[in-house]
C-alpha cells in the first residue's frame, strides 16, 4: 500500500510508485492539475483524476481522503472506485490523499472532480445543501461521524471510478475508431468484442486524460456490482501483522529528541512554578519546558525524558473546578434537573400534548438513568512529531482530521500554511479521540521552542486523566400506557447535547405525544466525540425506558417495540431479523435472560438481542445477536467487523467504563483502574446483515455500539427482575 | 439529511475549540540542560578544570587508580619505602636506584631507565618485562588506568 508520508519516515522506505514510464495527462486547466505533483511521484506519471490514478503497468490506485484507524476504510473505499472502474482488483493499489485542502470532503464531485460535474440523481440529495458550503468553508477532511462510506464512498470514488472508466472508454473509440457504446470494459481492459480486440488501461491513459470530464458519469446498478458488496480482505491487514505498518508514533527522523509531558490535572489550571533542579542533573536531559498548562521534559530518549519528569515538582493555579466531585456533579445535574421542571429547558422536539397525555394516561411510568464520563483508551498513546525550523514545519501524527492539524500546525507555530506540511500515518485507535488537536498544539509548541525535531509521547497516565471525555449524564423520564398498554406519551429531559442532534429523539417510535428537553450544565472538563457520540449514552436511556414501558405494559419487549415500529417496514425487518436470530421466543435456563434494543443512528439501523448468564459470581454477556441495515454494506466481512468490535467497546463501556472526579481531577489512571474488555469476556457475537436500499447508505463505525448497554441490561432485567439505572454495571449488586 | 451532516460536527466544534483565542503561548520558563549532539557534562562541571588542564585532570583521575598501588608503594617525597620503593621522582630514573631499598638482582639488572612507557609496559605486566622482579602484584591491564597512574606519579613528583 502506498503512503504518502512515507517519503518523510527515513527509513520506513519510498513511496510506492516506483518505475512509472506513462501515465496520464492532465489537462491545463483542470484542477486535478494543481494536485498531480502531490500524488504522481513516478516520471510522467499523472493523475486521471483526483481520486484515481493509471500507470503504465496499468496499475490502478486509489486515493483514499480518508484515515485508516482500524476500521478498514482504505479497502472498502477502493472496493467502491475500481467497481466503477472496471478495474482488477489484484491490480488496485490504496493511496492516502495528502493533508491538502484540495482533497477536502467538502470539494468531492463538482468542484473538485470536475467544475461542472453534474452528480447523479441518487446522489444529488448528499451532494447539495448547507454541508456543502459549510464544508468548504471549514475545509473538511474528517474521518468520523460514520460517514466515509455513505459520504466519500457514494458520492466521490463511485463517481471518479466511473467518470474515468467513461474517458478510458472515450479515448478507446477514438483510437479503434468504434462507437463507444460498443465498447466495454473489465478486469482493466477496454474490450471491443465486435472486432475482439482487447488492450489494458494504460494504453489509454493519457488520451484519456484529453476527453471531456463526463458531466453525469452513470453509476452501476447493484446487479452489475463486481467488488461492492463482496467481502474482500483488507489491504492494511498484512502490514499490520508483520509490523512493517507505520502508526504515528514509529515517525522517525534524525536528531529526534523526546518529550514526555505532564499537563495540569485539573483542567484550566496553569503551572505557577516547577522545581527541576533534580531533573535538569539527570541522564540525557535537553531542556525542560514550563508551557504555563503542562510541563515538558525534552530528552535524548523517552525513558529519561519521562523519568525526569516524574522527579519536577509542580505547583498549580487554583480554579473553581477544583472542589468539584463526582457525586457533588450528579446532584448539580440532579439540582437543574429539579429546577427545569416540567416545563424548563431547550425543548429539542415536541408532539401533541404530552402534559394532557401523561396526566390521562392509565399507566404512569418515570425512571432516572445516569451514566459517568468515559475515555477513548486508544491502544496506541497519543502521540505527535513535530520540527518547527527555518520558517518551515513539519508534523507528524496519526490524526482524523490531517487537515485541521496542517492548519493548527501553521498556527501554532507562525509558518505560512503553505510551508507546513503535515504527515498522517496509520491509527492505532481513534474513536473520536484523534479529531482533537490537542497533541499537534503540544507537540508544535515544544519543537517551535527546541527548534530541533521533538517526538511527545504521551504517557498512558497523561491519556487517562487528559482526555476529552464521553460527557456523563442524567436523563429523566415519563412514559404513559393507556389502558390497552399502547404508548400515549413520552417525556424526556437530559442533560447536555452534544451530537449527533437526533440522538435523544425517536422518531421511528409511533407515540402521539412526545417532548424531548435538554439543559447544559456546566463543567470544566473536556467534552469530545466517543464512538457514536451522544447515541451511547441515549440510546441506553431510551432502550431502557422503552423496556420499563414494556414491562408495565405487560407486554414482551419484542412485541412492544413491534407495535411503536408500525408502519416502518425498513425498521420492522430488522428488529424481526434480531428476533428471529436470537430464538426469541424460547426458553431459557433459570438465571439466565434475553434483553432487546433497537437504535437507528448514523443512517443505519441496528437491533440487537444480548443474552446473559447470572448464576456465576459475575455476570456473563454470553451472545449478542446483531441485525443490521446499513442500506448496502460494501464489504460485509468489514462491516460485521465493525459490529462485532462495537460490541467489544460498548461492553468495555457498559461493564466498567467510568471516569470519576475529585478535587477537580480525573481519577482513574490506567488500565488498572480503567479495564478493558478481557478476551474472555468477549461474548459470542452473531451478525446479520440486511441491504435495505442501495441508495441510501448507512455508516458502520459507530451504530453498533448503542443498542449493546440497553440489550445487555434489559437482559439482567429478564434474568434477575432488577433493573439497571446507572451505568457502569461493575456498580451494581445482583445477589 | 441534516442528522448526517450533524454527526460531523462534534470533531468540527471540538477542533476549532482547540486552536482557539491563544493557540501558541511560548514557554513561560525555558530551562537549556545543554544541546543535542553536545556531550553530557559531569556533575560537578563547574569545579571541572578547563581543557588546558587536561594533564591535571588525568591525574586527579590517577590519584583514584594509585589506591591500587598504595599498599605496596608511597609517592610522596621522603616517605619511606614499604613492600615496594618509594616512587616519588621515578620517572627518569634508572631501574633500581631508589636508596634503601632492596631490589631484585632481576630488576637492577634490567639496565630500564623509566620513562613513561617503559613504566607503562612494566606495569601492563611487571613479571614478564622483568622476569624474576619481586613485584609479585600490581598489574594493571587496563591501558587508561596505567596512563593516569603514570601521570600521577609524574604530578606528584613535580609537586
Amino acid at each position: 500500500m502506498g503512503k504518502w508520508t512515507r517519503r518523510a519516515f527515513i527509513g520506513a522506505g519510498v513511496a510506492a510508485g516506483g518505475a512509472l514510464v506513462v501515465g496520464i495527462a492532465v489537462r491545463p486547466g483542470n484542477p486535478v492539475d494543481q494536485l498531480s505533483p502531490l500524488v504522481a511521484k513516478g516520471e510522467g506519471e499523472k493523475l486521471i483524476n483526483a481520486w484515481v490514478k493509471i500507470d503504465a503497468e496499468n496499475i490502478v490506485t486509489a486515493i483514499v481522503p480518508h484515515v485508516e484507524m482500524g476500521q478498514g476504510i482504505f479497502t472498502s473505499l477502493a472496493q467502491m472506485l475500481a467497481d466503477e472502474l472496471d478495474a482488477d482488483w489484484s491490480k488496485v493499489r490504496i493511496l492516502e490523499a495528502p493533508a491538502d485542502a484540495k482533497y477536502s470532503s467538502s470539494h468531492i464531485g463538482r468542484e473538485f472532480l470536475a467544475p461542472n460535474l453534474e452528480v447523479p440523481e441518487i446522489l444529488e440529495p448528499t451532494v447539495s445543501g448547507s454541508f456543502l458550503s459549510l464544508a468548504t468553508a471549514m475545509t473538511l477532511q474528517i474521518t468520523g461521524g460514520s460517514f466515509s462510506i455513505r459520504g466519500t464512498g457514494q458520492r466521490a470514488m463511485r463517481t471518479a471510478g466511473a467518470a474515468a472508466r467513461e474517458m478510458l472508454v472515450a479515448a478507446a473509440a477514438e483510437k479503434w475508431k468504434v462507437p463507444a457504446a460498443e465498447l466495454r470494459t473489465e478486469n482493466s481492459m477496454v474490450i471491443h468484442d465486435k472486432s475482439s480486440k482487447s488492450e489494458p488501461f494504460a494504453n489509454f491513459a493519457e488520451a484519456a486524460a484529453e476527453q471531456n470530464l463526463p458531466a453525469k458519469p452513470t453509476l452501476k446498478s447493484p446487479k452489475d456490482y463486481k467488488l461492492m458488496g463482496k467481502t474482500i480482505a483488507r489491504t492494511d491487514i498484512p502490514a499490520k501483522s508483520d509490523g512493517s505498518a507505520i502508526f504515528g508514533i514509529d515517525a522517525d527522523l534524525p536528531d529526534m529528541k523526546y518529550a514526555a509531558v505532564k499537563a495540569a490535572p485539573v483542567v484550566g489550571a496553569t503551572v505557577e512554578s516547577m522545581d527541576a533542579s533534580v531533573a535538569k542533573n539527570m541522564p540525557g536531559v535537553l531542556q525542560i519546558l514550563n508551557m504555563g498548562d503542562f510541563v515538558a521534559v525534552v530528552a535524548d530518549g523517552y525513558w529519561q525524558a519521562e523519568q525526569a519528569l516524574a522527579t519536577i515538582e509542580t505547583r498549580y493555579s487554583k480554579t473553581e473546578g477544583d472542589t468539584l466531585d463526582q457525586d457533588a456533579l450528579f446532584a448539580r445535574y440532579a439540582t437543574m434537573l429539579d429546577e427545569a421542571g416540567d416545563s424548563e429547558g431547550d425543548v429539542e422536539t415536541e408532539n401533541g400534548d404530552v402534559t394532557n397525555a401523561f396526566a390521562n394516561a392509565a399507566t404512569k411510568i418515570e425512571a432516572e438513568y445516569k451514566v459517568p464520563f468515559l475515555a477513548h483508551a486508544t491502544m496506541e498513546p497519543m502521540n505527535c512529531t513535530a520540527w518547527v525550523r527555518d520558517g518551515k514545519c513539519d508534523v507528524w501524527s496519526g490524526t482524523q482530521s490531517p487537515l485541521m492539524a496542517r492548519k493548527t500546525a501553521a498556527e501554532v507555530s507562525g509558518i505560512d500554511y503553505d510551508n507546513v506540511t503535515y504527515h498522517n500515518a496509520f491509527l492505532g485507535g481513534g474513536f473520536g479521540r484523534r479529531s482533537e488537536m490537542d497533541v499537534i498544539i503540544m507537540a508544535t509548541r515544544i519543537a517551535k521552542a527546541t527548534q530541533y525535531p521533538v517526538k511527545m509521547i504521551w504517557s498512558r497516565e497523561e491519556d487517562t486523566t487528559q482526555d476529552h471525555y464521553r460527557p456523563s449524564a442524567t436523563s429523566r423520564f415519563q412514559g404513559g400506557l393507556d389502558e390497552n398498554g399502547k404508548a400515549v406519551s413520552w417525556s424526556n429531559i437530559h442533560t447536555h447535547l452534544f451530537d449527533p442532534q437526533e440522538a435523544p429523539t425517536v422518531p421511528y417510535y409511533k407515540i402521539a405525544n412526545h417532548k424531548i428537553r435538554k439543559i447544559d450544565v456546566p463543567t470544566h472538563l473536556r467534552f469530545g466525540p466517543w464512538r457514536s457520540v451522544d447515541h451511547s449514552q441515549h440510546g441506553y436511556f431510551i432502550e431502557s425506558f422503552v423496556d420499563e414501558m414494556a414491562h408495565a405494559a405487560g407486554k414482551d419487549g419484542y412485541a412492544f417495540r413491534r407495535e411503536l415500529l408500525a408502519g416502518s417496514p425498513r425498521h420492522l425487518k430488522v428488529l424481526d431479523k434480531v428476533a428471529e436470530m436470537s430464538g426469541w421466543d424460547q426458553p431459557l435456563p433459570a438465571g439466565h435472560g434475553r434483553g432487546i434494543a433497537f437504535v437507528p443512528s448514523f443512517g443505519t439501523i441496528v437491533a440487537e438481542v444480548a443474552e446473559v448468564d447470572m448464576t456465576g459470581a459475575k455476570l456473563k454477556v454470553k451472545t449478542v445477536y446483531v441485525a443490521a441495515d446499513p442500506g448496502f454494506a460494501v464489504n460485509p466481512d468489514g462491516f460485521a467487523a465493525q459490529m462485532e468490535s462495537s460490541i467489544a467497546f460498548g461492553l468495555t463501556a457498559a461493564l466498567y467504563g467510568e471516569i470519576s472526579i475529585k478535587n477537580g481531577a480525573v481519577q482513574q489512571s490506567n488500565f488498572h483502574d480503567y479495564p478493558i474488555l478481557r478476551i474472555n469476556e468477549m461474548p459470542d457475537v452473531k451478525v446479520e446483515i440486511i441491504n435495505g436500499d442501495h441508495k441510501k447508505l448507512g455508516g458502520a463505525g459507530e451504530p453498533g455500539l448503542p443498542p449493546l448497554a440497553p440489550a445487555v441490561t434489559n437482559a439482567i432485567f429478564a434474568a434477575t427482575g432488577k433493573r439497571v439505572r446507572e451505568l457502569p454495571l461493575s456498580k451494581a449488586q445482583f445477589t | 439529511m441534516k442528522a448526517k451532516l450533524r454527526a460531523l460536527s462534534p470533531c468540527l466544534l471540538m477542533a476549532l475549540a482547540a486552536c482557539g483565542s491563544d493557540p501558541a503561548p511560548e514557554p513561560t520558563e525555558q530551562i537549556i540542560v545543554r544541546e543535542p549532539g553536545a556531550q553530557p557534562s559531569a556533575p560537578d562541571a563547574s569545579q571541572t578544570p578547563a581543557a588546558d588542564e587536561a594533564g591535571s585532570a588525568l591525574a586527579e583521575a590517577g590519584k583514584q587508580a594509585f589506591n591500587s598501588c598504595i599498599a605496596c608503594h608511597t609517592i610522596k617525597k621522603g616517605d619511606g619505602n614499604r613492600i615496594g620503593p618509594n616512587l616519588n621522582g621515578i620517572i627518569g630514573q634508572a631501574a633500581g636506584a631508589v636508596s634503601d631499598f632492596r631490589y631484585s638482582a632481576a630488576m637492577t639488572s634490567s639496565g630500564i631507565t623509566w620513562s613513561k612507557e617503559e613504566l607503562d609496559s612494566f606495569l601492563a605486566n611487571p613479571a614478564a618485562k622483568i622476569p624474576g622482579t619481586t613485584m609479585m602484584a600490581g598489574a594493571v591491564s587496563d591501558a587508561d588506568q596505567r596512563a593516569a597512574i603514570i601521570a600521577y606519579i609524574e604530578d606528584s613528583s613535580a609537586n
